[in-house]
């Protein structure tokens, strides 16, 4: 036999036992085709260029999975950043985009569609600026429509105005859509240096460097990497290291021939494999269960930090010899409220927001599903931007937040979402007044990092 | 399935002449699938897996269980290339190499019916193409 029976055993443990599966296969589609100067075409040109493209999206990807017998968790679509699309648009004429994106992802079932997006880093044009103000509405309007921003990058530097602008649409989005626990903060990223063909959701959008249509995969397995760790408990952290390394290069080379079937059955370019090890609240599928494996009491303990930076670098180490492209955010995801260990030490007060963002300057992708009390002051929202932001900035490195001031809640009260989404305990932060600072207005400069030439 | 341009257009061509200007979108469809059914000696082709496929099986114990599974795979017309079975502790394990080509299923059918086997049997088996083994043990 080619296949040792461990090995068979092994694979079907991972799906059936360890929560493997493949987190997801976006498509990224180029709307930059279905500009027009009359909304209702530019609409209708977008409605069926996804379902031309992306009709068949989910049923290929059904068969995929029955095939190799491994689950994709959700099928979705990326476009081009929306506000490339219509920059002479008003806000209600964006909004009417919004709502054929969702309209397209519902005719076609998929689970999200990404790139009601602007990157606006180093400035921001009316058209953009429309784009912005319309978020709100367009997330309380429609229910597979992600957006993302992003606000700085390490080329460019940090657009402070339009931190303070992302802060109150974030604010006004949690209390348009506060009859659903404020659920529009949850599909809205505000990113530092985003990656173009990022898989992920919220922030995944069709770059506008990228081709008409590519196939990218986002891989899961934080209960693979759990289950292996189990099975070594007297190992020093470079055996360790090594372990997840060996875990990490399986579960990526099962990501890319996943990836690479579906978009051949799509019909489309494959892109990359984000070789991130997304976590869901399945008991046990827990970035944080790691961490506490590898010997923490709980996440948020001293030491986690460093534990991270262990697991971030030898999951890349893993992935990077298993895909022959590997790109998008490509780290360990630490949402709050996706991961089961991470709200059980949100709710004991283990963790807390200033942690999570050391954290984050040794993982991918920032202050993910973190809620926070919906009276926190919009001042206070940006300053949590600018500061994840800036890690980011000098780390050369994307940062994000999807925070969500849960409207009329508080510290010791949760909002739950259910599914991949999860429940967000909310988590406490210091209402200490940076108004000043943000009154200035204007922007940070590009840093020393920048000047590689 | 391939069809050539060329095809596409004699079809669109054929669905005019017929249908006229009444057509509705499911009049089209209905036309076409016909029409590609006809090409195809009766019936919509349906989507070829070829290549090898590994079968797993796993349950309890008990007289006869191989001899099921070889069976219902022999009906299909499926070529078994390798196999190999343990007992650990009353509970069955067995792995099988299967080659499909030949069949006039397609994997998902095989799938299916295996699935139904299981059942009768009260044990589980999967069927995953080699590919996955492939990719994940081997460099």
């Amino acid at each position: 036999m080619n296949f040792e029976f461990s090995e068979i055993l092994e694979t079907i443990m991972m799906s059936e036992v360890e929560h493997f599966d493949i987190r997801t296969v976006t498509m990224g589609i180029n709307l930059r085709d279905c500009s027009d100067r009359n909304i209702n075409v530019v609409t209708q040109k977008i409605y069926e260029k996804i379902l031309r493209l992306a009709g068949n999206h989910v049923k290929n990807a059904e068969s995929i999975e029955a095939a190799y017998g491994i689950r994709i968790a959700n099928k979705r679509v990326a476009v081009t950043p929306v506000s490339f699309i219509g920059d002479s648009f008003s806000s209600e004429e964006y909004v009417k985009i919004a709502e054929a994106l969702d309209r397209a992802a519902h005719e076609i079932g998929i689970d999200y569609i990404g790139g009601y997006s602007a990157l606006v880093q180093k400035g921001m044009s009316p058209g953009e600026k429309n784009f912005i103000l319309s978020i709100p509405q367009a997330l309380a309007t429609t229910k597979k429509v992600c957006s993302s921003v992003n606000i700085g990058s390490t080329k460019a530097g940090i657009n402070i105005d339009a931190v303070k602008m992302m802060a109150q649409v974030i604010k006004d989005t949690a209390y348009i859509t506060r009859d659903a626990g404020s659920i529009g903060c949850a599909k809205l990223v505000v990113f530092c240096n985003a990656v173009e063909d990022n898989p992920f959701i919220a922030g995944a959008f069709h770059g506008i460097t990228e081709g008409d249509a590519t196939l990218n995969v986002g891989v899961s397995g934080p209960g693979v990497v759990l289950e292996a760790l189990k099975n070594h408990k007297d190992a020093s952290i470079q055996e360790l290291a090594e372990v997840i390394k060996k875990t990490a290069f399986k579960i990526t080379r099962a990501g890319e021939l996943i990836g690479r079937k579906v978009a051949e059955k799509d019909g489309v370019e494959f892109g990359i494999v984000d070789i991130s090890l997304a976590p869901t609240p399945a008991e046990g599928d827990s970035i944080a269960d790691i961490l506490k494996e590898i010997g923490l009491e709980d996440v948020g303990a001293p030491g986690t930090t460093a534990c991270l930076a262990m697991l971030n670098d030898s999951v890349k180490k893993g992935g990077l010899m298993a895909s022959s492209s590997v790109g998008g955010l490509s780290g360990a995801f630490i949402p709050v409220s996706e991961d089961q260990g991470m709200i059980s030490a949100a709710e004991k007060g283990h963790l807390t927001i200033e942690k999570l963002e050391a954290m984050t300057a040794v993982c991918s992708v920032g202050l993910d599903m973190v809620a926070i009390p919906g009276d926190t002051p919009v001042n206070t929202i940006a300053g949590i931007i600018a500061d994840e932001a800036a890690i980011g900035l000098i780390n050369e490195k994307t940062t994000a937040c999807r925070l969500i001031p849960a409207y009329g809640m508080g510290v010791g009260e949760a909002v739950d979402y259910g599914g991949l989404l999860g429940k967000a305990p909310i988590m406490g932060v210091k209402v200490l007044s940076a108004d000043v600072f943000f009154g200035r207005g204007g922007k940070i400069p590009a840093p020393v990092r920048s000047l590689t030439n | 399935m391939n069809i050539s341009e060329q095809q596409i257009w004699d079809l669109t061509n054929q669905a005019i002449d017929k249908l006229g200007a009444n057509a509705s979108p499911d009049m089209i469809r209905d036309y076409v699938e016909k029409e590609i059914a006809n090409r195809h000696g009766g019936s919509l082709p349906t989507e070829k897996f070829e290549g090898r496929v590994i079968i797993t099986a796993f349950g309890i114990n008990k007289p006869g269980i191989v001899a099921k599974i070889t069976g219902s795979l022999a009906e299909m017309e499926i070529d078994l290339q390798d196999i190999s079975q343990k007992i650990m502790q009353n509970f069955f394990t067995l792995i099988m190499i299967v080659d499909i080509t030949s069949s006039p299923r397609n994997l998902k059918e095989v799938q299916e019916e295996l699935a139904r086997v299981g059942k009768e049997l009260t044990i589980k088996i999967y069927a995953q193409h080699e590919d996955i083994f492939q990719y994940m043990f081997r460099i």
